[in-house]
């Protein structure tokens, strides 16, 4: 699946996105011990961030299947 | 609701129209949010913002749907800009039509406090204000040259129209014109009229494509996990039919190619792998491949299909009826009235006398527009001024009808007194008259509220460069689509030139040479020279006192339409 990355996270991941190759679907905290596992420095981010699956908010029970545009949106200020 | 919802790295239009009709609504409602001159207590030059376009498109849109059921409004638009914006330039517009006023401040109160929460748009860094002694050396305007070459510092199209004579650079015109030229209020088409116009909303897939699993081969399904030798068939579905069921193990389904399997988990397997007898099946031969086409294969629900700006094509169209968006958002076709002037011009039909030429304008203007949904009226204006005057008194609504009004006029300054003089007649204020570009250096260009006029000068070639470089960005603006854009090539032959003092657009040859255009230049003497316009097919763009280029020298060139829809 493919993971973007936006505003400061690019900053803490170095990268604007990454493919993940997620063997099965991954629910929400799976999902954020593969980030981590790849990119610690997005630890210190995770309180503030919402993940978006396919454009939308992703709710809490979502799951992540491999042919998915997974996007970590840090908090906003557009406007 | 009508929403329409714009993400740009150019400046948003000083003025924007209101959607609709007048009278349908009581109220229209702007916000703009400009970039402040400070953040966090320093002083600032520019914000950069970042965003994910796609999404905040999307969000934009929920948001705007959700507040709308609570406070109706007739139409909204949003347009947010995106890149590096300075101080004191819109950042956001959002203009909210309704009945009342009173629904259409509370949609934009609420909208505003939601999109600063939701919509995925982020402040990326400030620019910190600058020492005045540093000033010159960093332009800000990001991307404000789409048609290549270097970026503008200056602000166009701030209220200061041409006083007597205005000349300016090529990217300065292309910005003047870019600026004034704003995108037209769409309009809801029927498909078979939409070739070509520009779509002004995003579509979005309805549901999977396909929306079930479909088979791929002639054969038998049976659950994928299923590991029987033998089976029973219990069902026949042929390509148009839906016929939802649950499988067990030890079932099979007779399926033809494309028809849409009975539940979700299937694999089919090749009737060629499998022996019947009756109702009862037995697989011959074992089969690696699923042969399915999974439900949301091509396109999963809610994925952007189409983008807006997307100028439409046979392709487009096509996608659009498979999802039933059959009246899309998009630009309307623009009236176009064209004038020739000139005593000396007679018809192609008939023979010149001495000092007389035919008129290749109106053909020539007449098939170039044919690369754009619009509609053209053309006529001639004899040389007197009077006369000139009475006929366009004649054809006011005609002119006041147009949304672009190109006026062919003579080669000489008098003809370019002679036009200007016509346009201001009519109304038009004149942004520029004259271009520091060879040819077509007498180019004028004005403005009338939305419409605008180009004062083209008399020679074909003239008319060439400054129709798919001036006319053609015009257009693209009111339609809302994106303008023709220099491309990089290779010269094939060297470039034989004497210095210009003025920037060129070279009439050219180019055709792929492995991955790169190479770019065969033209023979042409003067401004008049016409015979090099049947071969041309592009205009390299060669820089002021340049000289003789010797070949494969790398240069930007813009691709012209020479044929009827190379544009589309």
């Amino acid at each position: 699946m493919r993971v973007l990355f936006f505003a400061q996270l690019k900053d803490a991941t170095g990268c604007n996105a990454v493919e993940l190759a997620a063997v099965s679907p991954l629910n929400t905290p799976q999902l954020w011990t593969e980030l981590l596992q790849r990119f610690p420095a997005l630890a210190a981010h995770r309180p503030n961030v919402r993940l978006a699956r396919n454009w939308e908010y992703a709710a809490p029970d979502a799951i992540f299947a491999d042919n998915d545009e997974v996007a970590l949106i840090p908090p906003v200020s557009g406007g | 609701m009508e929403i329409e919802i714009q993400l740009t790295d150019r400046p948003i239009a000083e003025k924007i129209l209101p959607p609709g009709q007048p009278g349908a609504v009581g109220a229209w409602l702007e916000f703009r949010g400009v970039v402040r001159g400070e953040e966090n207590g320093q002083a600032i030059r520019a914000i950069e913002y970042e965003a994910y376009s796609e999404m905040a498109g999307r969000e934009i849109r929920r948001l705007l749907q959700e507040i709308s059921a609570r406070h109706p409004c007739r139409a909204a638009k949003v347009i947010h800009r995106v890149g590096v914006i300075p101080v004191g330039e819109t950042a956001i517009y959002v203009g909210v039509a309704s009945p009342h006023r009173g629904e259409a401040f509370a949609l934009l109160a609420e909208f505003m406090d939601r999109l600063k929460q939701d919509v995925p748009i982020w402040k990326r860094r400030a620019l910190p204000a600058e020492d005045e002694s540093k000033k010159n050396h960093a332009p800000l305007a990001p991307s404000l040259s789409p048609l290549g070459g270097e970026r503008v510092a200056a602000r166009p199209g701030e209220g200061k129209f041409a006083s007597k004579n205005s000349l300016v650079s090529l990217n300065e015109a292309l910005v003047e014109i870019r600026t004034h030229c704003q995108p037209l209020p769409a309009v809801r088409t029927p498909l078979a009229e939409a070739l070509g116009r520009v779509l002004r909303e995003t579509i979005c897939a309805p549901e999977d494509l396909p929306p079930v699993d479909r088979s791929t081969r002639d054969g038998y399904a049976i659950r994928a996990d299923d590991a029987s030798k033998t089976f029973s068939v219990v069902d026949t579905i042929q390509a148009a039919d839906w016929k939802p069921r649950q499988l067990k193990p030890g079932e099979a389904v007779r399926v033809a190619t494309g028809a849409a399997l009975p539940c979700d988990g299937l694999r089919v397997v090749m009737q060629e792998h499998a022996e019947r007898d009756g109702d009862k099946l037995q697989i011959v031969r074992p089969e690696n491949s699923m042969n399915v086409r999974l439900r949301g294969e091509e396109v999963r629900q809610g994925r952007p299909l189409v983008s807006a700006g997307t100028k439409l094509n046979a392709g487009a169209l096509a996608m659009l009826a498979t999802v039933g968006n059959v009246n899309p958002l998009v630009s309307p076709r623009l009236r176009i009235l064209h004038f020739t002037t000139g005593d000396e011009i007679v018809t192609p039909d008939q023979t010149p006398k001495p000092g007389q030429v035919r008129d290749s304008n109106s053909i020539l203007i007449r098939s170039l527009l044919q690369n754009f949904p619009c509609d053209v009226e053309q006529s001639h204006l004899p040389e007197n001024f009077e006369l000139a005057k009475s006929e366009i008194r004649n054809r006011k609504s005609q002119i006041e009808n147009a949304a672009v009004l190109l006026v062919s006029g003579g080669a000489s300054v008098g003809e370019t007194d002679f036009t200007r003089a016509l346009l201001e007649q009519l109304g038009f204020e004149i942004v520029f008259n004259q271009i520091d570009l060879r040819p077509g250096r007498p180019l004028i260009f004005g403005v009338n509220g939305s419409r605008v006029v180009f004062g083209l000068p008399g020679n074909p070639l003239s008319h060439f460069v400054c129709f798919h470089f001036a006319v053609a960005t015009a257009l693209a603006g009111l339609s809302g689509g994106e303008p023709p854009e220099f491309l990089r090539g290779q010269l094939a032959e060297k470039l034989d030139d004497k210095p210009c003092p003025r920037e060129t657009l070279w009439p050219a040859r180019w055709e792929w040479n492995d991955a790169t255009p190479r770019l065969r230049p033209l023979a042409w003497a003067s401004s008049g020279d016409i015979t090099c316009l049947a071969a041309a097919n592009a205009l390299v763009r060669v820089p002021a006192n340049q000289g003789s280029i010797e070949k494969l020298t790398g240069m930007d060139f813009l691709p012209v339409t020479a044929m009827i829809g190379g544009g589309i």
